[in-house]
């Protein structure tokens, strides 16, 4: 027992020189199976609320890709008691934003509000979780917005579909294979079934995480969570109080063999009916599964080398590793590894390709987690008149010579630096705070990684780095793609 | 089975308590103040106006400085502030470039520079260490050959980039068309970086880095007595010559809807944004109205009426707005977003109909509401970063507002009612005056001529400069060239003219010139006498500047900078050959090499445009298609390393014994433009050039 102390001292002596200050946080799960996260500072009066589902594309089907980033969109329509386009008017008139991202891995939303407004945000964000509402008109507008963003991002930006290139062949087996944007094909193909059960599925108080920051007072919000988000319907409860909304008598009458006006519309978890009270506790105890998808550690399959012609001036090199998922114990070396190849001017990538030798005019690689795997991906726009072989070859002299030599002390201290760095950076917001509280506690089962996450980038040792180079960036099991421009 | 049941009954009855309505919105609490944090402003001896905003929520600090100098007009140079930009942390006195990259990055720091500002953040701890670099940047900076020369190049591949890139060519697009003759339009081109060399970087950095006028904003974990500390302990020493001072021109306020179209190929889409430039200053009592009726229009968020009518209602974009730039010297208004090709001209029509809505009616009370409401909270969120309540003061300080400008603006805000919106929208709106300014797809080029007050659609290349559309020639050089003597020489056959040029023995003409750049009076003088005898001076308040003489033997210039010099033989041939009454006439015999490239429109008026060509240099023709005369050359030539541009117009043609000479004539060159009358223009006069022999 002594002797475990020692390390945990050691370790907190190492702590004391961290500038990170600790991100204080209280947690726990609503009844229905939220869980709620709340953070009380109160240097500005501001607050932000935020909703994590724990669904992104890689829960789509395959032939409805960029699903989840469509119903992102659908989200912000309205929902029973809030009209169609009033959505984000209410909060903007109470000098406010919101906006929402959706991942391979997850879909978020958020509103920063003035901290008397925080009830406002609350009811928001139950009303979206409970019903929210979506007429034709609003799916067909969506739709046409949509595309415009894919024309916009994508499809009218040079080099921008390379990440959809790297995925599709870096993941043939994994929903990783398509990109949050999806098929504009399979949108087209989308039937009102379609919407129904991904927000049955997905959108469902069990799979949500609810994160708070800013000024406000703990005892209260705890009040305020309770009146609107407890009210939630738990498991299949919550699809049989949407079906009385969506459904016809007769649809809903031969689904659940009893008249929909057994229940209370505006109260519906103290319905009256015995009959209705019954089916109410029974749906309530039926969890919603969600299917879960699989780590994704299978090799890239040899090495699969192709050219993309786009609408650009200068040929580009995009270079892809497969990584393991994010939780995984090497992803911290692997981080500190991609630090020393591409952290800042002095970066060996950047030192070398672009200023030493100046074959690229850009060059630079990323590490890039998420939930079920990863990919490193090594990027350079050629300069003018050089050859992407030549600047390929200089990328893979740059992976021996990490493989083979161990990284200089000041490399390696230069990493840490930049870590605690960028990790007291990360929290100086409270939207920033809120976000980086349910990432930890959706991705890692940790809320509390906020404050501990410096010490998994302490353990890492020049050893690690190495090891995990050699791992991870084979030469002989990788995606190769060069883009060249359309003639 | 039934402890369960019973259990969620209790649980049911816990919540019938708390029955919730949930149709009713919940009323907000009392808003809580927000206190401005007063900035610290204190001055240095050498004049940094230093700023501190104290904030210590996390443990990093950051030093932004600013030049206070206004920008330069850069002409045949333009890029060069931002070349000398991308170069100032290209190493130092000290620490070459590698030594200065690692260092910053060995302590997790940001440092780094444009052309008018550097910048550093890092953890407090490290802070001597941050500023230990940045003033050896900002003192020492050295500027390599080596990088200069990598800068170049890598500024040669990103002009490269810049064509296949929709939103920058908008840009230069929007900035050529708002301010011409003003620094916002120097777009660097291929042509213009070639003309930049480290010399012109190193000077831009001495004299504009200077620390009179200039603005160090410190925000973050440290207070006021180490800030003194600091800055006196590391830009003590600094020093410099004066702030520059440069009144420029609010921009170009045209008539009617101008169209620009940049050719994107196979464009999905087309960036479209119209865009004028707006009388107001920073800090002007109308700045914030002005604001409100901005983000009423387009500013941001969903709610506008760009966003409700083009994203929300037609689904012709994921994003239409307004942006509202205010900078230091000249203000602009562009509105618009990215629209497939098919909807393009739809969006246009809504665009400025949503310009023709605003300017006429009042806004209605709830979006009035609505954006006042966001405005007010967004102003509170903005105070979470303490960068904000340090631009403030910074704000303050730079043009002149109450010190508690920041304090009364939510007040201000309030009191903006429908009038006053109106009343803005009237005075700095248009629908009817404006650019529009669509980068695409050259199919749908056509559809576009419509909202052109002339229909006719300007072409602009990748970097916003004009496109020459040439349409083909309906005749030959030689028939052109014919034209153009038969015009000047009012004569109708070769037999008739060759008559006439034999009494043609020799000219004289005295033309007054005038140059804003020169304060003097200038008098030019040529003479030509036939064959091939050729002379010019320059001349203002006794002395002569320039001159020139030529007989097809032998010849020299001469400047007042640079005394007189003899021409070389390759000089003297290149000068017979243009030496003549009209060169033109030659052209067929002596080789000139030329060509009659197309006709070309230039204001309504179609021009033949003939190149000709030389060693190094080329030069354009402008003939008038209706005339035949010459109304126009440009001429382009290489001296080492930099081209030089010239520009001649030709114009008030007026008969003198039979020939039509013209009467005025303006030349520009880079920044210096010369306007001339002909005072005088005398045929076959008695000439001495005794005083040119000299």
């Amino acid at each position: 027992m002594r002797k475990a102390l020692i390390p945990g001292m050691v370790l907190l002596a190492n702590l004391s020189v961290f500038s990170q200050k600790k991100i204080e946080f209280v947690e726990y799960d609503l009844p229905n199976g939220i869980h709620v996260i709340l953070h009380e500072e109160h240097s500005t009066p501001i607050v932000a609320v935020s909703v994590l589902y724990h669904v992104g594309s890689k829960n789509e089907n395959p032939d409805r890709t960029g699903f989840a980033h469509f119903f992102e969109h659908l989200l912000f329509e309205g929902s029973e008691n809030i009209s169609r386009g009033k959505y984000s008017e209410l909060v903007e008139k109470n000098g406010g934003i919101l906006n929402a991202n959706t991942s391979q891995d997850r879909t978020y939303y958020y509103e920063i509000l003035p901290s008397n407004q925080l009830e406002l945000g609350l009811w928001l964000e139950s009303e979206r979780m409970l019903h929210a509402k979506v007429d034709i008109k609003g799916i067909e507008t969506q739709r046409s917005v949509v595309k415009e963003e894919k024309r916009q991002r994508v499809d009218n930006q040079p080099y921008a579909s390379f990440l959809t290139e790297m995925y599709k062949r870096a993941f043939p087996n994994h929903p990783y294979n398509w990109v949050p944007i999806g098929s504009m094909e399979h949108l087209d193909a989308a039937i009102e079934e379609d919407y129904i059960n991904f927000y049955k599925t997905y959108y469902v108080p069990s799979n949500a995480t609810l994160s708070i920051a800013g000024d406000l007072d703990i005892a209260q919000t705890k009040k305020w969570i309770d009146k609107y988000f407890s009210s939630i319907p738990k498991g299949q409860a919550i699809t049989l109080y949407r079906d009385i909304l969506a459904q016809t008598d007769a649809d809903f009458e031969k689904r659940y063999a009893i008249s929909k006006s057994k229940f209370d519309k505006k109260d519906f978890l103290n319905s009256k009916d015995p009959a209705a009270k019954k089916l109410i506790a029974s749906m309530t105890a039926k969890p919603t599964e969600i299917k879960r998808t699989e780590k994704d550690r299978t090799p890239i399959n040899g090495v699969i080398k192709d050219v993309v012609y786009d609408n650009i001036q200068l040929p580009a090199l995009f270079m892809g590793y497969k990584l393991p998922e994010q939780r995984n114990e090497d992803s911290y070396a692997l981080k500190m590894l991609n630090e020393v190849l591409s952290g800042g001017s002095s970066s060996r990538i950047n030192k070398t390709i672009v200023e030493k030798k100046e074959m690229a005019t850009l060059a630079f690689s990323f590490n890039f987690t998420l939930e079920d795997a990863g990919v490193e991906i090594f990027a350079a726009i050629a300069s003018n008149g050089v050859s992407l072989d030549s600047i390929q070859k200089e990328f893979d002299a740059q992976i021996e010579l990490i493989k083979n030599e161990l990284i200089t002390e000041d490399e390696f201290q230069k990493a840490r630096n930049k870590f605690e760095n960028d990790l007291v950076s990360a929290n100086s917001t409270v939207s920033g705070i809120a976000e980086n509280l349910a990432n930890n506690r959706v991705y890692y089962g940790n809320t509390d990684r906020v404050n501990t996450l410096m010490n998994n980038y302490m353990k890492v040792t020049r050893e690690d780095i190495q090891r995990v180079a050699r791992k991870y960036l084979t030469q002989d099991s990788r995606v190769i793609l060069q883009y060249l421009p359309k003639k | 089975m039934q402890k369960i049941i019973l259990s969620y009954s209790i649980f049911f009855t816990l919540f019938a308590q708390a029955q919730l309505d949930r149709s009713v919105m919940p009323t907000p609490a009392p808003q809580k103040a927000n206190d401005l944090k007063e900035s610290e402003v204190f001055t240095t001896a050498n004049g940094i106006t230093v700023i501190l905003s104290e904030n210590h929520k996390i443990p990093k600090v950051s030093f932004d400085l600013s030049m206070g100098s206004d920008p330069r007009m850069e002409g045949s140079k333009a890029g060069l502030s931002d070349m000398a930009g991308s170069l100032i942390m290209s190493g130092t006195n000290n620490r070459p470039k590698d030594q200065l990259d690692k260092e910053i990055d060995y302590i997790g720091a940001t440092l780094s520079a444009d052309k008018n500002s550097m910048f550093l953040s890092c953890l407090t701890k490290h802070i001597d260490k941050g500023l230990t670099l940045m003033s050896d940047v900002l003192m020492n900076a050295n500027f390599p050959q080596s990088e200069f020369d990598r800068i170049k190049k890598q500024n040669e591949s990103a002009l490269m980039s810049t064509k296949s890139d929709a939103n920058s060519m908008a840009q230069n697009a929007i900035v050529k068309v708002n301010f011409p003759f003003h620094p916002y339009s120097d777009v660097m081109t291929e042509t213009s970086l070639n003309n930049i060399t480290r010399e012109d970087v190193v000077n831009y950095f001495k004299t504009n880095f200077t620390p009179n006028g200039s603005y160090l904003v410190v925000v973050g974990d440290i207070n006021r007595q180490q800030t003194e500390q600091l800055v006196n302990k590391y830009f003590g020493s600094w020093s410099g010559g004066n702030v520059y001072k440069n009144p420029t021109n609010a921009g170009n306020f045209g008539k009617g809807i101008r169209v620009v179209f940049v050719k994107k190929p196979s464009a999905v889409q087309s960036v479209v944004y119209v865009t004028f430039p707006v009388k107001i200053k920073s800090g002007d009592k109308n700045q914030l109205p002005l604001n409100v009726l901005n983000n009423i229009f387009g500013g941001s968020g969903f709610g506008t009426r760009l966003m409700q009518n083009l994203r929300e209602d037609k689904a012709y974009t994921y994003g239409c707005y307004s942006s509202l730039n205010i900078q230091d010297n000249g203000a602009w208004l562009s509105a618009g977003g990215n629209f497939r090709n098919a909807v393009t001209d739809s969006a246009i029509t809504q665009i400025l109909g949503e310009f023709e809505k605003i300017t006429s009616e009042n806004v209605k009370d709830d979006e009035l509401n609505l954006t006042k409401s966001t405005m007010n909270g967004k102003f509170a969120i903005s105070l979470e970063n303490p960068q904000t309540v340090a631009r403030f003061a910074l704000n303050i300080i730079k043009n002149n507002l109450p010190k508690d400008y920041y304090k009364t603006y939510l007040q201000r805000l309030e009191s903006v009612n429908k009038q006053v919106v109106l009343d803005m929208a009237q005075q700095y709106f248009t629908s009817k005056n404006c650019n529009i300014v669509v980068v695409g797809n050259e199919e749908i080029i056509d559809k576009l001529k419509k909202f052109d007050s002339d229909g006719k659609i300007e072409l602009l290349d990748a970097f916003g400069n004009e496109v020459k559309e040439m349409k083909k020639a309906d005749i030959s050089k030689e028939q052109l060239m014919d034209n153009y003597i038969f015009a000047v020489t009012q004569t109708k056959s070769k037999k008739e003219l060759s008559k006439k040029l034999k009494r043609i023995k020799s000219y004289e003409r005295v033309m007054e010139m005038t140059s804003v750049k020169i304060p003097i009076p200038l008098k030019m003088t040529d003479y030509w006498i036939a064959p091939g005898t050729e002379a010019q001076k320059m001349e203002g308040q006794g002395m002569i500047f320039q001159k020139l003489y030529c007989d097809g033997k032998s010849g020299f210039t001469y400047s007042m900078q640079a005394g007189k010099k003899e021409m070389t033989v390759m000089e003297i041939a290149s000068k017979k050959k243009s030496s003549s009454l009209f060169p033109e006439m030659n052209y067929a015999t002596n080789g000139t090499n030329y060509e009659l490239i197309g006709i070309e429109n230039q204001n309504g008026v179609d021009f033949y445009v003939v190149k000709t060509m030389e060693d190094s240099s080329e030069s354009y023709d402008y003939f008038n298609k209706s005339t035949f005369l010459k109304e126009k050359t440009i001429s382009i030539s290489k001296r080492g390393e930099e081209t030089i541009e010239k520009t001649n117009l030709f114009g008030d043609y007026k008969d003198v014994s039979g020939i039509l000479f013209p009467h005025s004539m303006t030349m520009s060159v880079g920044e210096m433009t010369f306007s001339g009358k002909v005072s005088k223009m005398k045929i076959n006069e008695k000439i001495d050039l005794k005083d040119f022999k000299e």
